[in-house]
């Protein structure tokens, strides 16, 4: 009753100056706003990388030409990587299942009738659906004859059909890349992206001899894929191929490698880190505008405050004591955080909901209980935190002194 | 029952410079009676008045209220103290705006122990002052002689032996502050103890003594038959 009491006073004392409220709110309603965007993303996030390193593959490791760069597709100009090294790879590193060796070209003009579409070509072996773990939805991969004979056979991811040719069946039909005829034999099944972001869907697998020869007229090596027998093994591949190729490419200690090694630990590692920059970043901007809310909160405590004093010692005549006096204002302090607090979850969250439609997918969040938990705390620590001063302020005036005002 | 022995009060003022407000005053005041205290501004009444109604200390001297020494207690004693057996009325009357009358009278019970029944004491006590259809207005609603009246329900509401008023009537117009001396008279009649400042000799004489005072000492202390 009396603690009720107490609240409602509280509540009436909040709403009689609802702009100066709403202000002392902002700061905490950015803040715990940031941080509930920050819980959503971060699960979607997550959620989305454990999807793509499945995609990926658990027992993949993937060797592309050229160093330096964390990620991304192979570089065009980069010669380092031979089909001598592939095969060199294949017969002294242990524990592999099977082994794709491609020529890749990405960003190149793909016709078909009236419809063209940029994509990559990958000239791969007939490993390909062994090696990537990926089977073909229709149709067929192309054998070792059309291998023998550079065949102009190609095979279509998802994004490429759908951008082609819509809903009509390619199978059967000729497309142009890079002004060469093809013949379409299969298409892929959906795979989705990979965890750095691309479509993998966006490509057409043709046959390696045919892409070295008569497409891009290169005898070199863009990627090797390798899948383990064993997942374990994944990191032990790792390094052998990397000192393999070290060996190979006369490599002194101390300089830069000239081939990539990635196999499914490094991406999820790679991954997670650069989530953690984002979660960071934003853990910093919710952390901000939580201090500075909590600033303004007690400022504008320190001025009503001064505004109340006579009822401070009013109150005080009235028998209230100082800790009394002390909990009326840290009870209106934390009861306005809170409410912002409510506030900032409820935005955050409709914002995790719009997030992944507005960014076309682009962005994951997952809405989830636990920004209401922490939302509350962190909120409810700032209300406290910021009328310490000026709810002490108020307890310790003279009460002869406030009566005059 | 009140009783004053010799209490000084010296404030050190912001130059440094210490004013004895109060020199050495003696008093006993008994239960049930009605006390008007006059004096000239700045002679002391008021800083009399916040000892008596325990929100000031002494400087020397005894003060004992109902026979308990009220300058050993602290800070929380005194908060309960006043909260118990004293019941305050300002000149200007020091309603929490936009807040009911009811909530207003019930300020004091949300600091007393015992919290049975708030509204209806609070109601009782709106009743006697004559507010009793005025319970859910604000004080913007209500004439400054109604207003000062929900103030006096607010004293009333924990049934305190002394009412403390300064100049109740200090904001009043001639009509308001007969209204609210009658209720003096009527809370008086009761059996309450009641101490008033007033500067006003038509007021001080309807209490049955009437203490005067001149640079913090007492000059004069006469007791009328009622």
């Amino acid at each position: 009753m009396k603690q009720a009491k107490t609240v409602r006073l509280a509540l009436k004392a909040i709403g009689m100056n609802k702009m100066r409220t709403f202000l002392m709110m902002l700061g905490i309603i950015i803040g715990i706003t940031t941080l509930t965007v920050i819980v959503s993303v971060g699960k979607g996030a997550s959620a989305k990388v454990m999807k793509s390193i499945q995609n990926f593959g658990a027992n993949a490791v993937l060797i592309f030409a050229g160093g330096g760069k964390v990620m991304g597709p192979p570089d065009e100009k980069v010669n380092t990587l031979t089909l001598e090294d592939s095969q060199a790879i294949l017969q002294e590193v242990k524990g592999i299942r099977s082994m794709d060796t491609a020529l890749i070209r990405v960003g190149r003009t793909v016709k078909y009738e009236d419809n063209n579409t940029n994509t990559v070509i990958y000239g791969g072996t007939t490993n390909y659906g062994d090696a990537w773990e990926w089977p073909v939805e229709s149709g067929d991969y192309f054998t070792e004859e059309d291998m023998g004979s550079m065949a102009r056979v190609a095979v279509l991811g998802k994004t490429v059909v759908r951008e082609l040719y819509g809903d009509a069946d390619p199978i059967g039909t000729n497309i142009r890349i890079e002004n060469v005829n093809f013949k379409v034999v299969g298409v892929l099944g959906p795979r989705g992206t990979s965890p750095m972001g691309m479509d993998m869907d966006s490509r057409i697998i043709v046959p390696y001899t045919t892409a070295a020869r008569r497409v891009f007229n290169t005898p070199y090596v863009s990627l090797i894929r390798i899948a383990a027998a064993d997942p374990n093994q994944v990191e032990k591949i790792e390094s052998d191929v990397a000192a393999l190729l070290t060996d190979r490419h006369r490599i002194q200690a101390g300089f830069p490698e000239d081939f990539r090694v990635r196999g499914a630990s490094s991406v999820s590692k790679m991954a997670k880190g650069m989530m953690g920059t984002l979660n960071l970043f934003l853990g910093l901007v919710s952390l901000i505008s939580l201090a500075v809310g909590g600033l303004v909160v007690m400022n504008i405590m320190l001025i009503s405050v001064g505004e109340r004093v006579k009822e401070i010692g009013l109150r005080r005549a009235l028998g209230a004591r100082k800790q009394d006096v002390r909990s009326q204002f840290l009870i209106e302090s934390s009861l306005i955080t809170v409410m912002g607090g409510l506030i900032g979850v409820v935005v955050g969250l409709v914002v995790s909901v719009l997030l992944p439609i507005m960014s076309k997918g682009k962005m994951a969040a997952l809405p989830s209980w636990e920004p209401f938990v922490l939302g509350f705390v962190f909120s409810a620590m700032v209300g406290i935190l910021a009328g310490i001063h000026p709810a002490t302020k108020a307890a310790e005036m003279d009460p002869v002194v406030a009566l005059k005002g | 029952m009140i009783e004053l022995k010799d209490i000084t009060k010296t404030y050190r003022k912001n130059g440094g410079m210490e004013v004895n407000v109060l020199q050495g005053v003696s008093l006993r005041i008994e239960k049930g009676e009605y006390v008007a205290i006059m004096a000239p501004s700045g002679m002391g009444k008021s800083t009399l008045m916040n000892i008596i109604g325990c929100l000031d200390r002494p400087s020397t001297g005894e003060y004992r209220l109902d026979g308990i020494e009220v300058e050993k207690m602290d800070d929380d004693s005194l908060s309960s103290v006043r909260n118990k057996k004293i019941g305050f009325v300002f000149q200007s009357f020091h309603l929490l705006p936009r807040t009911t009358a009811l909530e207003n009278v019930q300020l004091p019970l949300i600091y007393s122990t015992d919290e049975t029944d708030m509204d209806a004491r609070a109601g009782a006590a709106l009743d006697e002052v004559g507010l009793g259809d005025r319970m859910h207005h604000v004080p913007g609603e209500l004439s400054g002689g109604q207003q000062q009246r929900v103030a006096i329900a607010r004293s009333l509401v924990n049934d305190p032996s002394i009412l403390l008023a300064d100049e109740p009537t200090g904001n009043l117009d001639t009509a308001s502050s007969t209204e609210v001396m009658s209720i003096f008279d009527k809370l008086h009649k009761d059996g309450r103890t009641i101490i008033m400042v007033t500067h006003s000799d038509e007021i001080a004489q309807r209490a049955g003594r009437v203490i005067k005072m001149r640079d913090g000492r007492i000059v004069s202390d006469d007791r009328r038959a009622a």
